[in-house]
């Protein structure tokens, strides 16, 4: 995990200083006497590695340097503050997807074939192939401009979260329904459920017990990288929405070759990632007895 | 017991051959053809093909001339989906941006194959150290949110010799497929690993196959199934992304027309002219659903074991 | 003896893809109380979809037990309601199937997994279920059971497992338990174990046991009497020892001629039956076993023969033993 991060840091890092023009062109072209007292000051006239090596002793104390265009805030204080509304956003997000999609599955297993299968699987292939803006877009159209139920951006009340939190759980809840349908409908063939049948069990235990408890394992090892990705924040949907979190100040240090940032946000980013799928790991170990290290 | 119909034991011998005989492709074929949502998805892939094929010769209008005489224009017999806010017509502007979109899915999956097959092939056939460094390296590329890398990539490469090609559309493949071909190498190192032990390889050695046409031959064809499905599914995902990168304002320069920066323009006139934003919407959905619905066609076809 | 259970002309189909395919087509046997038999055939004859079919654990709705009876003490098990025929599995029918490896919930201890068929069927408390279900595992030979109950499947090796799936077969004191061919995917040294454990064990609880298997040197010395399938029938059967050393159809002694033989010289190659088991979708008309039997007349390409008692107990379906001349025989 530190070897990723150490080469994602290092990667960005070169790229970034690959990016054409500088972290100080502006429409009115600051004179050369400005730039290089800029650059001393921020150490960007070092040799490559020396600022990389800065950089990183810096990083790893949790200092991700100074932003280059406000420069009165620190990356780590804008990033904290937007990191919050991300999360929120991709909880809230997470949350729809799963109250949303997996009994969606469960239940288009259950009853193959019937309405609520084909539903279901409309549902989830629909879902899943739209693009999460291009929902965003048809909800807005929908219930912002003709039905004027819901504001179209802005951050702070509930009214103003749900539509960005659907637009993004859209697709996780469509992909989870889907994995939850194909695992539980995997399961059911399996020998054991035969072996549990053939015991007189009844439909609903061997649902509950035996079916249930193994079908959701897939589910769960999905749904670790879903949030993962959902909590980093979409940039695009936060775009749409003017929601202020990581993603869209992400976008904004790219345009703006505001190297600290763009260095800071691609850091946390995979730093949030790792730590993810790191605590998903933990969790998939309690569900599934055979990968415990007993 | 008894059936009912006897037949004379000449015709016995064909009686007992009746299950039909299929290869893999030409079952996948049927199969394929049975699943009505993966035709309707082919055919509205065709759709958008033919239409941005023959484009200059369905609509008269340029999807650069501006008239700004008739801007915010709602569809009519004139302008079949309206004008945008420089008086361009939105249906010319719809059908070229299918250009970009469908050029950028095809361009992008073709970089994605050229560099990850052979890396894959490689890693799974020649295994050892080989393959365990392609797969630290991949592994790596993986702990990145590629969506950013991707992004950077495009602001790098805008910069260097491609960025003026074709109106940045060259960019965009670079930068998709560069991030992209990790998914497909993998997918084919796992194929080839997974393939090797089989008996069939056995054999070929055993006739004195080398390796390089071991590969060729044998382990590549049988892994082609998913990797077909693979390189389905990512076309819809690198139109997406172009369109995302085009929405935000890092995509292909105007004026090339592309679907994602209609909608960046449309966007701050959506209460007025909700049009200008519904139509590349819905034409991106469309369109990545037909190759979704595809996609999952072609992997239910070919995949040996689900036959009911 | 009393006959515990009465399986009449049973017909189970799949319908397929590429067609229908007549799994079981007219098999009847009895089991008596207390009895063991043996039923014998190769792959594919159609032996264990009818121990399913029993039970009527037969997939829907591609699988279709068409028709035949299947009394139980007297009562049709083909047509009781779904919740009548759930409270006879595991309590009065009980099946030990042949996969260990996968016949186990994996995320469930096999003490749960034990406790769980005592609760339901034999009204236990948890304390007084678990407390069986160890008495159950030492039964079946498994060492500190105490510990070993709270366990996970992983944690057995096959054969293991296969003496958990006997415990909880037997747990519930059914009266017929179904073998399915327990131990083929077990070790040899295993298999004549585990073999003695079930014949063991349901020989002192009185249970009725039904052993299907496609491996004859088990056959003799643990069933009283034999069943011989082909292609979804029944084509002979009686006692063991006389099926055995007089067999009465060709199939059966093909069967016995291709097993090696440790009380014979070494003979340059084993005899195999000629031909292919046939394609089930389209069985063959007349005597099933036809295609492959040498000593074909030509009444058996028409005419399916139906089972005749040829010797004490001893029933067999040839045209050609039919007439006397059982040219198969040794002696």
């Amino acid at each position: 995990m530190i070897l990723v991060l150490f080469v994602v840091a290092f990667v960005t890092f070169c790229l970034m200083h690959l990016v054409p023009g500088g972290p100080w062109d502006r429409d009115k072209q600051l004179p050369q006497t400005v730039i290089d007292n800029l650059n001393r000051k921020y150490g960007l006239n070092q040799p490559f590695f020396v600022q990389f090596k800065n950089y990183i002793f810096n990083a790893v104390r949790g200092d991700l340097g100074v932003s280059y265009i406000y420069q009165d805030r620190s990356v780590t204080s804008i990033i904290m503050g937007g990191f919050p509304v991300s999360a929120t956003l991709g909880l809230v997000a997470f949350l729809i997807a799963i109250l949303v999609g997996v009994p969606l599955g469960i239940a288009a297993a259950i009853k193959q074939n019937s309405f609520v299968d084909y539903f279901a699987v409309i549902f989830a292939t629909i879902f899943a192939s739209m693009p999460n803006f291009v929902l965003g877009i048809l909800l807005m159209i929908i219930f912002s401009v003709t039905l004027h139920w819901f504001p179209t951006s802005g951050w702070g009340s509930i009214r103003q979260i749900i539509m960005p939190a659907f637009a993004l759980a859209a697709l996780p809840a469509a992909y989870m329904a889907r994995i939850s349908r194909a695992s539980m409908l995997d399961v059911t063939r399996q020998d054991y459920i035969r072996t549990a049948r053939a015991k007189g069990l009844t439909e609903r235990v061997v649902l509950v017990r035996h079916i249930l408890r193994n079908a959701m394992i897939p589910v769960i090892t999905i749904a670790g990288p879903e949030l993962a990705g959902l909590v980093t924040g979409s940039f695009i949907v936060e775009s749409l929405f003017s929601v202020p979190g990581i993603g869209r100040l992400f976008v904004q240090s790219v345009s703006q070759r505001d190297y600290g940032l763009i260095m800071g946000t691609v850091l946390f980013y995979a730093f949030a990632i790792a730590i993810i799928n790191l605590v998903v790991d933990i969790l998939y170990g309690m569900i599934d007895p055979r990968i415990r290290y007993d | 017991m008894t059936d009912t119909q006897q037949p004379n034991p000449s015709e016995m011998a064909e009686v007992t051959q009746a299950r039909p005989h299929r290869t893999l492709l030409n079952d996948a074929w049927i199969r394929l053809r049975r699943n009505r949502l993966a035709v309707a998805g082919a055919i509205i892939i065709l759709i958008f093909a033919l239409g941005a094929i023959f484009a200059p010769l369905i609509t008269k209008y340029n999807f650069a001339k501006q008239d700004l005489d008739s801007i915010f224009l709602q569809p009519s017999g004139v302008h079949w989906l309206g004008t945008d806010e420089l008086g361009r017509d939105v249906f010319a502007r719809m059908l070229y941006g299918a250009r970009t979109s469908l050029a950028v899915g095809i361009f992008t999956q073709l970089i994605v194959l050229l560099i990850g097959l052979p890396i894959g092939a490689f890693a799974g056939s020649k295994g050892g150290r080989v393959d365990n460094l392609l797969m630290r390296f991949v592994d790596i590329m993986y702990g990145f949110p590629d969506i950013l890398l991707i992004i950077l990539l495009s602001a790098v490469l805008r910069g260097t010799v491609f960025g003026n090609m074709g109106g940045g559309i060259f960019v965009i493949f670079l930068a998709i497929g560069l991030v992209a071909w990790v998914n497909v190498s993998r997918l084919v190192r796992g194929q080839i690993l997974s393939l090797k032990q089989r008996d069939f390889v056995t054999a070929a050695r055993a006739m004195g196959g080398k390796g390089t046409y071991i590969t060729m031959r044998h382990l590549l064809p049988n892994s082609l199934g998913p990797i077909i499905v693979s390189i389905t599914f990512g076309v819809p995902r690198a139109i997406f992304t172009e369109a995302a990168l085009s929405y935000i304002g890092i995509g292909v320069k105007p004026p090339t027309p592309s679907w994602g920066a209609m909608i960046h323009d449309g966007y701050n006139v959506m209460f007025t002219a909700p049009h200008l934003v519904i139509v590349p919407a819905v034409a991106i959905a469309l369109i990545m659903l037909a190759f979704t619905f595809l996609g999952d066609g072609l992997r239910d076809a070919l995949d040996p074991r689900s036959r009911r | 003896m009393s006959t515990l259970l009465d399986v009449r002309n049973l017909v189970t189909r799949f319908h397929t893809q590429d067609g229908v395919v007549k799994a079981v087509n007219g098999a009847s046997f009895t089991v008596a109380k207390g009895e063991t038999i043996a039923i014998v055939g190769e792959s594919g004859c159609g032996k264990s979809v009818t121990s399913l079919s029993i039970l009527r654990l037969i997939a829907q709705p591609q699988g279709k037990i068409v028709s035949g009876e299947a009394l139980l003490d007297g009562t049709d098990l083909l047509k009781l309601s779904a919740e009548e025929m759930r409270k006879i599995r595991g309590a009065r029918i009980s099946m030990i199937f042949q996969e260990p490896m996968s016949s186990l919930n994996p995320v469930l201890t096999i003490g749960r997994q034990m406790t769980e068929q005592l609760e339901l069927h034999r009204h236990m408390g948890q304390q007084e279920a678990l407390a069986e279900a160890i008495n159950l595992l030492k039964l079946v030979g498994i060492p500190q059971a105490e510990r070993r109950v709270k366990d996970y499947p992983h944690h057995f090796s096959g054969g293991m497992r296969q003496r958990v799936m006997i415990a909880m077969a037997i747990s519930c004191k059914p009266q017929l338990v179904i073998a399915d061919e327990p131990t083929t995917a077990v070790d040899v040294t295993i298999q004549s174990q585990l073999l003695e454990l079930i014949r063991g064990i349901t020989d002192e609880m009185g249970m009725s046991l039904i052993l299907i298997t496609h491996n004859l040197g088990v056959v003799a010395r643990y069933a009283r009497r034999v069943y011989v399938m082909y292609a979804g029938t029944v084509v002979e059967h009686g006692p063991a020892l006389s099926v055995y050393h007089h067999p009465l159809h060709p199939y059966t002694s093909g069967l016995l001629a291709s097993v090696p033989r440790l009380d014979e010289p070494r003979k340059g190659r084993l005899a195999p039956i000629e031909g292919q088991p046939p394609d089930m979708m389209c069985p063959p008309v007349g005597c099933p076993f036809q295609p492959r039997c040498a000593y074909a007349l030509p009444k058996c390409l028409t005419d399916r023969p139906e089972l005749q008692e040829m010797a004490p107990g001893h029933f067999t379906a040839c045209w050609v033993a039919f007439s006397g001349e059982t040219l198969w025989q040794k002696t």
